[in-house]
């Protein structure tokens, strides 16, 4: 189960342990069925098995804790950087006593009840409303309805990796290295995010929230870090795809499902080919051994996907996989024009629809 | 009796570590009223154990 561990940690804090005093000035909830719960309040990346929240009677929220990458859920979870936050709780909590904490819209309610599809699939049958059925039922909801922007809900919480920011996890939000783009910007080792796009964040979990609201056709964003006790604002450009996530642990997401991977070509591939440099023309890098029996596609490994449905480029993907992902719904089908052994074939492809879904 | 004094001693030290560790509630309401009577702030977890 994902979180055990820190779950553990947390709940058997000995009073006495740093964490353990830090709590001690908390009223403490655990919560383990959405049931009753404001998820409109509590709006998070669903697919965290564990995820925390420091607000007020009042139910002002003053930071969230938690997040996650895709590769593996407990990178960014540290007692001593959850001590941290929760003595920052500490201090907000404070000002906002003494009036001093500016007031925030509260978002609107959403209770799991109001939900067509959790009535239907969890409360009807008596079942645990998981976590991560709350955001898949509601994109399940959005693609029924027309609505669904595959760009900022399917692919949620973007890698802050991916813009060079590696953190000192126990640390909080101080930087531990910054590269890329991050680096481009003047962020550098030690300093201290403080706010992302003009929202103050204590914690990795308000940063991947923060990030996660976003235009995904965002050319830049805005970071503060608080630098030897002095703000310092950096405009951070934003890499082509600094969005894509792997979809992997999301396991009953509304993705369809393709039964193969791909790598893009490089420039020189496509020269080789003929293709145009834009192409989103990809190479078959992996097969799920149960393509063939449910019959998805006739892909072979090195196979070269050139077009989809006669479509060769596209403004967000850089991969035939990465287009059929953003643009068609699972169990559609498509059609493929792949190049084989030098030679262009056309191949259907019809993807998988996962069985809770059908 | 091995067995019984196995078990003791892989139990009592839970149960110990129970008594010293932090309070917590279960109840989300409970909670927003013990924050207000004692003007502490909450701390929340999430936690999905299915």
């Amino acid at each position: 189960m994902e979180g055990r561990v820190f779950d553990a940690q947390v709940v058997l804090s000995p009073k006495d342990s740093p964490l353990g005093k830090v709590l001690n000035e908390y009223v403490c909830v655990r919560v383990v069925r959405m049931d009753d719960v404001d998820v409109g309040l509590f709006d998070r990346d669903w697919n965290n098995a564990i995820y925390f929240f420091v607000l007020n009677g009042d139910e002002r929220i003053y930071m969230r804790y938690g997040g996650r990458e895709s590769k593996s859920p407990d990178t960014y979870n540290s007692l001593d950087s959850l001590r941290i936050a929760l003595e920052q709780g500490l201090v907000l909590h404070k000002q906002y006593l003494q009036g001093h904490l500016p007031a925030t819209p509260r978002p609107a309610s959403l209770f799991p009840r109001e939900m067509p599809l959790l009535v239907e699939r969890t409360f009807a049958k008596r079942q645990c409303v998981e976590c991560h059925l709350i955001g898949d039922f509601q994109n399940i909801q959005r693609e029924r309805d027309g609505v669904l922007d595959k760009l900022a809900q399917l692919y949620r919480s973007p890698d802050i990796g991916k813009i060079g920011i590696s953190l000192d996890v126990p640390k909080g939000l101080v930087v531990k290295d910054a590269t890329g783009s991050a680096a481009a910007a003047g962020m550098k080792a030690g300093d201290r995010i403080s706010a992302w796009n003009a929202v103050p964040v204590f914690t990795f979990g308000d940063v991947q929230y923060r990030y996660d609201k976003v235009d995904r056709k965002a050319k830049s964003i805005n970071i503060t870090v608080d630098r030897s006790g002095q703000p310092v604002d950096l405009s951070v450009n934003l890499p082509p795809r600094w969005w894509w996530t792997d979809l992997r642990f999301r396991q009953s997401s509304v993705d369809p499902r393709l039964d193969f991977e791909d790598r893009p070509l490089t420039a020189d591939e496509k020269q080789k080919l003929g293709l145009k440099p834009d192409s989103f023309a990809s190479r078959v890098k992996y097969i799920a051994e149960l393509a063939k029996i449910r019959k998805t596609h006739d892909l072979l490994l090195d196979d070269v996907i050139v077009a989809v449905n006669g479509v060769e480029r596209d403004e967000f993907a850089n991969t035939a996989e990465l287009y059929l992902k953003l643009h068609t719904s699972a169990g559609e089908s498509a059609n493929l024009e792949v190049i084989r052994d030098g030679k262009r074939i056309a191949m259907l492809l019809k993807t998988h629809v996962l069985s809770f879904r059908k | 009796m091995m067995r019984i004094i196995a078990l003791a001693a892989l139990l009592v030290p839970a149960v110990f570590a129970q008594e010293q560790s932090i309070d917590w509630l279960s109840d989300y309401r409970q909670a927003l009223a013990v924050a207000k009577a004692a003007k502490k702030p909450i701390f929340l977890e999430f936690r999905c154990e299915a």
